[in-house]
């Protein structure tokens, strides 16, 4: 069963055809790795899903529905999460009003604690700001707050970007036991380690469009590809 | 020194109907991007509604409750029929609001005439206060200026809606990843900044003339509030606002009031000179 699926997506920047039918999908449980080099499109691609770059063709299939043609707003209300590149914590909100944003009103307490067992540097710090956070917290809690809002998908742009060596291990656990609760994943990372351990299925980006696509571990041992999409050796 | 000492509390009770005016500008701003060269006219409007409501019912204190109702009913019209069309043009926006502002001018004149009106205050005692007789009705305008400006912050600071104007004035584009109704928040917070300056036009309008120009004056003064108070900053605007009604209200004791607007131009330079992003740098947190 197919939990998202992109039919031929594009979408412009202008007069930059920047995706130029994005093909790809993510099951239901599975977790899915989307790599490249820089400026490829795997940004835009993941904010084409959210509806934050409208689509100048093709379709995005959510669960069986067609979400491209949705509102932005309704899209994580149908139940897909995002945790963008920069973490896009509001400073301004204390932690809590980070964490409950997106509701219109408090989820059911079980949530609350499971969130909580998770994160309970986050309890600790439910009435200081967002900004007053460091980096490896705002990643937790803009983790946190994907997971209130009770997604069967969640999209992941870079979470480890900027966040100290040490931290790393920890957010890259906290996906894994996202994972293991059969929440599909769809994740955008530079750091090739995180995204083969975390995901069995990986595709390839190149000048927008999805250029190859291998299982974690066939991709692993498969240096020249490697080489020559992302440039590195794991 | 009586006089001076009534200047300036009248500045003070100004300060605080501005400063009510000004935070609708200055959400305005933050939130929609847009410079709104006709919201001195949603006061003017406020202050010919509260005149309707008085001359209607007879009742002046329905106007209290009536007038941010109908504001907040016409904001939400022109935001979807004059900025959302131009929404993420600033340029545009200063041509768009000033054609709304001569559309609302021109309204008033044609329906309600061009001869200025003036209101009894629906309080006519006058207080003795530090020696001199000052109105109670000033006293009153004053208050409720506070109370409106208390239950706005209160709102925006401890409600849902508050929380997603905050969040969708910091960014847009996360807060509807997040599943905010970005578009709706813009209308809603047209929609309060015009109730909020219609607000200011009813407490105003017994204190001053109720004609279609009322919004003329007004506009440069929340604008000066808004720049020396920093821009994005509520706190500051409301701050500002007072200080440069109070200052002006000293001046205009000892000179005519257009020497004492000149007054608070210069000051406002020099507040841009020494402190560019005005005195209380920062949007509101």
């Amino acid at each position: 069963m197919t939990m998202i699926e992109l039919r031929d997506l594009n979408a412009h920047y202008g007069k930059v055809h920047v995706l130029q039918g994005v093909n790809l999908h993510v099951g239901h449980g599975e977790s899915v790795a989307l790599l490249g080099r820089n400026g490829v499109g795997k940004t835009t691609t993941l904010k084409a899903i959210m509806g934050l770059v409208r689509p100048t063709g093709g379709s995005v299939f959510f669960d069986g529905r067609e979400i491209s043609k949705l509102r932005p707003y309704q899209i994580p209300r149908a139940g897909v999460g995002y945790v963008p590149q920069g973490r896009g914590i509001f400073p301004m909100l204390s932690v809590e009003d980070n964490l409950f944003v997106g509701l219109s009103k408090r989820p059911p307490q079980d949530i609350i604690d499971y969130i909580f067992d998770r994160f309970p540097r986050l309890r600790e710090r439910l009435k200081q700001s967002g900004g007053t956070l460091s980096g490896g917290e705002q990643q937790m809690l803009a983790i946190a707050r994907c997971l209130v809002m009770q997604p069967k998908l969640i999209i992941l742009d870079e979470p480890t970007e900027g966040i100290m060596p040490i931290l790393v291990k920890e957010i890259r656990r906290e996906i894994d036991a996202v994972r293991k609760t059969g929440v599909s994943i769809l994740l955008v990372e530079q750091n090739i380690k995180t995204a083969l351990s975390l995901c069995s299925r990986v595709y390839l980006m190149e000048k927008g469009l999805i250029a190859h696509e291998a299982s974690s571990t066939d991709l692993e041992k498969d240096s020249d590809t490697l080489h020559r999409f992302l440039g590195v050796d794991v | 020194m009586d006089l001076v000492f009534a200047l300036a509390l009248n500045g003070i009770v100004w300060g605080l109907i501005i400063a009510l005016i000004a935070l609708g500008l200055s959400i305005i701003f933050g939130l929609l991007d847009i410079i709104n060269i006709a919201h001195g006219d949603f006061f003017m409007v406020g202050t010919v509604l509260a005149w309707t409501v008085l001359q209607t019912t007879g009742n002046y204190w329905l106007a209290f409750l009536l007038v941010p109702i109908i504001g907040f009913g016409l904001g939400l019209l022109i935001n979807h029929a004059v900025i959302q069309p131009i929404k993420n043009a600033a340029a545009l926006s200063i041509v768009a609001t000033f054609g709304l502002s001569i559309i609302l001018q021109e309204s008033v004149r044609a329906t309600y005439g061009a001869a200025p009106n003036r209101l009894v205050a629906p309080i006519q005692e006058t207080l003795l206060l530090f020696g001199i007789q000052y109105e109670v009705y000033r006293i009153f305008a004053a208050a409720i200026a506070i109370f409106a400006i208390c239950v706005f912050f209160g709102f925006l600071h401890k409600t849902k809606l508050g929380t997603w104007m905050r969040a969708v004035r910091f960014d847009p584009e996360i807060a509807t990843a997040m599943g905010i109704p970005a578009h709706r928040i813009y209308m809603v917070t047209f929609g309060i900044g015009f109730a909020m300056a219609a607000l200011g036009g009813v407490v105003a309008a017994p204190i001053t003339t109720v004609d279609f120009q009322g919004g003329i004056d007004i506009l440069p003064f929340c604008f000066m509030a808004v720049i020396i108070g920093g821009l994005g900053n509520l706190e500051g605007t409301v701050a500002a606002a007072v200080l440069l009604a109070f200052v002006e209200g000293i001046i205009t004791s000892f000179t005519d009031p257009t020497i004492a607007r000149i007054g608070s131009l210069i000051f406002m330079s020099a507040v841009l000179i020494v402190r560019p992003h005005g005195i209380f740098v920062g949007a509101t947190r």
